[in-house]
């Protein structure tokens, strides 16, 4: 034990002779080393892209370090629909502002529904003790494992056959799509939310309930808004796999216009490197910017959130 | 927040609480009326009693933990909870492209399509009209002989005073004929009218002009059960698994049926499926199991360098590390698609190399690995940074004295106790990218394809297999196998899940 403490004692005189001053270069040469080629590993594709989609060339195969002659022709035949189809004398069918406008309004109804079902189940779960209570969330952790990746074909089946029944619910329609994604959304949410209800003081509950408050009342008006940040949280995990989501969206979406970003950008470009490359790139850079931005700025609150559950690939 | 809170009180609650019940009851009304309408009585009964049990929730006073729970456990059991029974339900079953119909209905089919003209057949010119009572007949003239008839389902009938022109039937004198955009909006009760002639004829129309007299070649037994060949006297059994079938020939189409394990048995046994699922669930593992550590360490080794304190440009780095796990992973994808190109990749060029990234079945798979590896390296890089940190400096410096090489000391002291904080992600990881479709799919279709392969690319991992079996065009739809794939992973992957489970201790904060 003494031992100890007296080589911690030496360590910290050793500190105290010696104060840490910022680096210097010359012993950190190989830290900036690694540093600098893990960052450009990470921005090689980043730096090509921007560099394609501001070139005049169309193909792949003339994308250069940087662009010959700069040119913002790529970003309006993009945003514009006008993208020439090779070989056809008319343009690309694509609506890629339209793929946005669909992505961004199926996750924002997405999120706001998942995090409203998922709030009231999971207060219900962190507060109440009923009957079936340790079933339910046994439950939910074990639909869980069913992603419904796995359950597409019979998602597929499901809403061709109601479709037939109520058209408002078919193939090809965003109610149907929501839906869907909301029925997935319980079991990943329900235990992150429980976690962080279970955190706020139950006398909060019990206080406003003396005072005359409704159940209603308390959780609306008590929980969530001290609930807010892990709301966001959620909301903001749900939007992202809403955005990254492909399989569901590409079985139920079928008409050009409706397709989410993911599906649409996927098949515009579909063995096309060597025509659309560039309208593709200047595309990929419009759709990224704001997300990447998005998720930066709320980085901090996700890695929280993440490592308690969900993944991001 | 007591405008939320007013929003819930009293009376204001009460009416927003029943204003919702009444939007609820008015759509299941309407649906109950479609559902009566369609016949479909199953989900009428299923429909008005979760309404009502939905009301006598909301209204009731004892009901207060269901009344939270209700919204999302509709959905989850709408869209999760049914599929999964649905997707058992259809692996045990033949349903595919060739299985949809119903066994009464593939009957009529077969029927239908059995009809051919005869040698001698006859031809008509047509015109569908009305007769005075507005029954749906066919006014008929025989190309050869000119002769006019007029039939419906009892039979044929001569009739006079058609008026005919080069294109056709134009009047008749009694009967209206039916024209334009009501025609072709009859395209379904037209096929379905057949005017017996004879012992076993019958005139059908052929187009919305003309009409044939066409006999069947194939003639259903209702009481054995079995069709027979007219031509040659075969006969067709129901082979119990969805078709009439004599020998090795079958009719077409079949229809949906149970089949027990067949499906099941055709992963394991079935040659044609057995190799290459065996294959796919090998590369499946690799692949989840090498990105996983390939990422890891990766990730971890940047955070050991990079986290000592007073770094210059320790941010920038960290930010620029950070980028590809901030971008939406399809994109990222997709462009890698491009850059891998082979022809005129930028990879190619900028390494002068000429090697086939994406053509060829390895190189694909070191593709698939690569691409996903720069997706998942920044993820582990930033739960190692944490991990790094929540470890105590006393520790370090205590092995530090203690005389222990970097190395030990990193052996010994750093990653356990990194492993400690991280394993359980390390098997969320892997449950994530055995299930990787996007990485997958988006990057080569599973591609490049194999010789005497039709559906198995090189690159496919279970779940984009299960995806082309079910869905991919061109190729028949397999619904019932893809099904029992589907099942297949996820027993897999639900043992995967137990192991991160039982280390994760999630279970203990049931209370």
């Amino acid at each position: 034990m003494s031992a100890i403490s007296a080589a911690v004692d030496r360590v910290r005189a050793r500190e105290r002779r010696a104060p840490t001053r910022k680096a210097s270069w010359g012993r950190d040469w190989w830290r900036h080393a690694v540093g600098i080629i893990a960052a450009g590993f990470a921005l090689f594709p980043v730096w090509f892209v921007t560099s394609a989609a501001f070139s005049r060339e169309d193909s792949v195969s003339g994308t250069t370090f940087l662009p010959a002659h700069l040119t913002t022709k790529n970003f309006k035949q993009i945003l514009t629909n006008t993208v020439p189809d090779q070989g056809t004398q008319s343009y690309v069918d694509s609506h890629f502002l339209r793929w946005i406008l669909n992505t961004v309004g199926i996750a924002v109804v997405t999120a706001l529904g998942t995090i409203i079902l998922g709030a009231l189940a999971a207060y219900a779960f962190s507060r109440f003790r009923f009957r079936g209570r340790r079933f339910g969330m046994m439950f939910l952790l074990l639909i869980q494992m069913f992603p419904q990746l796995l359950l597409i074909v019979s998602i597929y089946l499901i809403v061709l056959n109601v479709g037939d029944i109520f058209p408002v619910m078919s193939l090809n329609t965003y109610t149907a799509l929501i839906v869907v994604y909301l029925g997935g959304s319980l079991g990943v949410n329900a235990w992150l939310l429980k976690g962080f209800f279970d955190t706020i003081p139950s006398e909060l509950d019990e206080s406003a309930r003396v005072d005359g408050a409704t159940p209603a009342q308390v959780f609306w008006g008590v929980v969530l808004p001290l609930a807010a940040p892990v709301l966001v949280v959620v909301g903001l995990i749900s939007f992202i796999s809403t955005l990254n989501e492909f399989v569901v969206a590409s079985a139920i979406m079928q008409s050009q216009d409706h397709l989410t970003l993911a599906v649409g950008m996927n098949g515009f470009i579909d063995q096309k490197y060597g025509q659309r490359w560039g309208p593709f790139a200047a595309g990929v850079l419009l759709a990224a910017i704001p997300a990447a931005a998005l998720f930066m700025s709320l980085q901090k609150w996700l890695v929280g959130g993440l490592t308690q559950g969900a993944v991001k690939g | 927040m007591p405008r939320l809170i007013s929003a819930f009180s009293g009376t204001v609650g009460f009416g927003v609480k029943v204003g919702l019940l009444s939007i609820l009851n008015a759509l299941a009304a309407w649906a109950a009326y479609v559902l009566i309408d369609r016949q479909h009585y199953i989900a009428l009964a299923v429909l008005v009693l979760a309404t009502i049990g939905i009301d006598a929730i909301y209204f009731a006073k004892r009901t207060l933990p269901l009344k939270f729970l209700v919204p999302g456990v509709l959905f989850l059991l709408a869209f999760q909870v049914v599929p999964i029974i649905y997707t058992i339900n259809v692996a045990f079953t033949n349903y595919s492209t060739g299985h949809v119909l119903g066994k009464n209905d593939a009957i009529t089919q077969i029927q239908l399509q059995s009809l051919e003209a005869p040698p001698d057949a006859r031809t008509y010119n047509m015109a569908p009209a009305r007769d005075k009572d507005g029954n749906l007949v066919l006014l008929l003239q025989d190309q050869m002989s000119q002769k006019t008839f007029v039939g419906n389902e009892d039979g044929l009938k001569p009739i006079s005073g058609v008026k005919a022109n080069a294109f056709g039937i134009v009047a008749a004198s009694g009967y209206s004929v039916i024209k334009g955009a009501k025609l072709f909006a009859m395209d379904k009760q037209l096929r379905a009218l057949h005017v017996p002639v004879g012992k076993s004829r019958e005139i059908q129309p052929q187009t919305i002009s003309t009409a044939a007299e066409l006999e069947p070649t194939l003639r259903y037994n209702a009481r054995a059960d079995t069709f027979t060949r007219i031509s040659d006297g075969r006969v067709f059994r129901d082979n119990n698994a969805g078709s009439f079938t004599h020998g090795a020939q079958e009719l077409e189409p079949g229809w949906k049926a149970a089949i027990g394990f067949k499906n099941f048995n055709k992963i394991l046994t079935d040659k044609q499926f057995r190799g290459p699922f065996f294959q796919i669930f090998l590369w499946t593992v690799v692949f989840a199991g090498s990105v996983v550590l390939l990422s890891f360490f990766t990730g971890l080794f940047l955070a050991i360098v990079l986290n000592k304190k007073g770094l210059r440009f320790q941010r920038t780095y960290r930010s620029l590390i950070l980028i590809p796990w901030a971008v939406p992973g399809f994109l990222s994808v997709l462009v890698w698609q491009g850059l891998l190109n082979d022809d005129f990749g930028v990879v190619n060029r900028m390494l002068h190399l000429n090697i086939p990234w994406l053509f060829d079945a390895n190189w694909a798979k070191v593709s698939c690995i690569l691409v996903s590896f720069w997706l998942t390296v920044p993820y582990f890089f930033l739960v190692s940074m944490g991990a790094l940190q929540s470890i105590p400096e006393e520790l370090n410096e205590a092995a530090h004295v203690d005389g222990g090489s970097p190395w030990q000391i990193f052996r010994r002291v750093t990653l356990p106790l990194v492993l400690v904080a991280t394993s359980p992600l390390l098997i969320a990881s892997f449950a994530f990218n055995f299930n990787n479709f996007n990485n997958i799919y988006l990057l080569t279709q599973g591609g490049p394809t194999q010789p005497d392969q039709p559906i198995a690319g090189s690159t496919d991992i279970l779940i984009s297999y299960t995806y082309k079996l079910a869905l991919a065009t061109g190729k028949g739809n397999d619904y019932g196998l893809a099904c029992a794939v589907s099942i297949v992973i996820f027993v897999i992957v639900a043992t995967i899940s137990a192991i991160a489970f039982s280390k994760t201790k999630a279970l203990e904060s049931i209370n």
